[in-house]
């Protein structure tokens, strides 16, 4: 089963639908967090949702509590949580990315992805990760191919993948592809 | 005894009735048996009343939720506010309909007096607002905004004149209009957030506007709205969100897109229209469709609860019909419902006008002023 940590987001629901298509879902609130649910999943989607990470101390509470022990997925805000999480900072950017669809690279050979490899993918977001960046297992694995900001990690070892930008969106050309790699690594 | 003739029959009785657009023109429904005023503790109740009879196409509860009962039912609350005490919301059930075409003659020769519009927010303190936002943008607060202005007038109106003449100038998919003793509404409201007809629910929101010139054409139009970034971005934005409102009811893997940023002309006007459809899933009520889509949010901004918390901190009057939303529920479950744009709201002899334009990262204050005040302006040409 695949828990989905909603941050208030209107785009949560498609998130929900996409995973959806590859195993059971359940959905709640951040403030609303049921415990059995937590325990049960095999997979934790931490959704995107409007404002800061440090917002969010009961998603870093759960993060850290499952790292490791549960797949972990972040998703715009979620995958700044994370990052969060681990020490980085998370600041405003000059150029904002509301509704923008982008061209974005595979930059990295560790990824689950071709290096090289081009996606079309939409983006919803203010804040971006500030760089650089380093820590042990975390691997920045996609930029956007104009503006460099980093678009995606994965570290392969714990299980814990983040997108910034949104799979779920219909603006991301073959987004369940993405998400159907990330279940079944 | 003809139509027309109809129309000003019932007008003439001083009985409440209701006009909405249909496909081929409108249809009339009066004689009301039920009056139902909704508030926080009726509203479920009314929502989830199941019905007997529902084979007649007057069996069927035909009305409006204001703003303010559609943000109580996902649990938002409002701050105290300045407030006209208009109703909530109110529900008629209807024992008579009667269809008519798309040319509604009616003309009343009245002379009637009015003073001019006011505004309730002048353009520094909209500009101070329209900053205030920019910075929740750049912080991540919301993606979109809309800010709501306000024109006020004191007048007694006719409101099936004005409708009439409404409806010449702008037939409007979604236009309707009310007549009850204490109140009037008039309405074109081009965007319809709900057609339900048994699992199958579609909603069809629009973002972007463009009025029409002798050169501009639809083949321009869309041209003209593929190249403003300003107007996709803001279009894709409420696409993906009402695929997610739609994604809380329907089943998993049945919400798409059928039509993808169409450009539908109007009289007047352009606008850049999406078309999403999904399949409900099951032992979903009508409580659950509500709730999910309500406010609408091509008209609120996105994320909604973020944003509606946002605008209800700024706002110092209530919305009351703005942004809500008008239609009907039929006994059968299925429902039609609009968002209420574009209207005139006229209760105790006191007109009011809303409008909002949207806030994104690259929007201008002195630009989304002037666009509230076109937008308000073919209502307020109406009183001249």
């Amino acid at each position: 089963m695949i828990y989905v940590i909603d941050h208030n987001d209107s785009f949560t629901h498609n998130v929900v639908h996409q995973f959806s298509l590859f195993d059971q879902v359940e959905c709640d609130n951040y403030n609303e967090i049921n415990i059995k649910k937590l325990q049960k999943a095999s997979v934790l989607v931490f959704s995107p949702g409007p404002g800061n990470p440090r917002n969010y101390p009961t998603t870093s509470k759960i993060y850290k509590q499952f790292k490791g022990k549960k797949k972990m997925i972040g998703i715009c805000l979620g995958f700044q949580q994370i990052l969060f999480c681990e020490g980085a900072k998370i600041i405003e950017q000059k150029k904002i990315y509301h509704g923008f669809q982008s061209d974005i690279k595979v930059i990295s050979d560790k990824s689950l992805f071709k290096k090289g490899k081009i996606f079309k993918v939409g983006r919803y977001h203010s804040l971006k990760l500030k760089e650089p960046f380093k820590i042990d297992n975390f691997d920045i694995t996609m930029r956007c191919l104009k503006s460099k900001v980093a678009m995606s990690f994965e570290n392969s070892k714990e299980k814990i993948y983040g997108f910034q930008f949104h799979p779920e969106s219909f603006l991301t050309i073959n987004g369940n592809l993405l998400i159907k790699k990330i279940l079944s690594a | 005894m003809n139509k027309r003739n109809q129309l000003a029959e019932v007008h003439n009785s001083g009985k409440p009735y209701i006009i909405y657009k249909s496909k081929k023109g409108f249809d009339l429904f009066t004689n009301f048996s039920k009056k139902i005023i909704l508030n926080n503790n009726n509203i479920a109740g009314f929502l989830n009343k199941k019905h007997k009879n529902n084979s007649r196409d007057t069996d069927l509860y035909i009305g409006f939720f204001g703003y303010e009962i559609l943000n109580n039912l996902i649990s938002v609350k409002i701050p105290k506010q300045k407030s006209i005490k208009f109703p909530k919301g109110i529900f008629y059930k209807p024992e008579k309909k009667i269809s008519l075409s798309n040319n509604l003659k009616y003309k009343n020769k009245d002379k009637y007096k009015n003073s001019s519009f006011k505004i309730n927010i002048n353009k520094d303190s909209y500009t101070k607002i329209f900053n205030k936002f920019k910075k929740k943008i750049k912080s991540g607060e919301t993606y979109q905004i809309k800010i709501c202005t306000k024109y006020k007038t004191k007048s007694k109106i006719d409101p099936l004149n004005f409708f009439s003449k409404l409806s010449k100038t702008n037939l409007a998919p979604e236009a309707f209009m009310i007549r009850d003793k204490n109140y009037s509404i008039i309405s074109c409201s081009p965007e319809n957030l709900i057609t339900k007809k048994g699992v199958n629910i579609l909603t069809k929101p629009i973002a972007g506007t463009v009025k029409k010139t002798k050169s501009l054409n639809k083949i321009k139009a869309l041209k003209y709205f593929r190249k403003n970034i300003k107007e996709t971005k803001e279009h894709n934005m409420i696409v993906d969100m009402e695929r997610n409102d739609l994604s809380r009811i329907c089943k998993p893997g049945s919400v798409k897109l059928f039509k993808q940023k169409t450009v539908e002309e109007y009289k007047d006007l352009f606008h850049y229209v999406s078309l999403i459809k999904g399949k409900l899933k099951k032992n979903i009520k009508n409580k659950d469709i509500i709730k999910a889509m309500m406010p609408g949010g091509s008209v609120i901004g996105c994320p909604k609860i973020n944003t509606l918390n946002l605008l209800n901190k700024q706002e110092k009057e209530n919305r009351n019909i703005y942004t809500g939303s008008f239609g009907y529920i039929k006994f059968n479950g299925d429902m039609r419902f609009n968002i209420i744009i574009r209207s005139i709201l006229n209760f105790k002899n006191i007109s009011e006008i809303s409008v909002a334009s949207g806030v994104v990262v690259d929007s201008n204050a002195q630009h989304e002023f002037n666009e509230n005040y076109i937008k308000a302006k073919a209502l307020i040409d109406l009183f001249k």
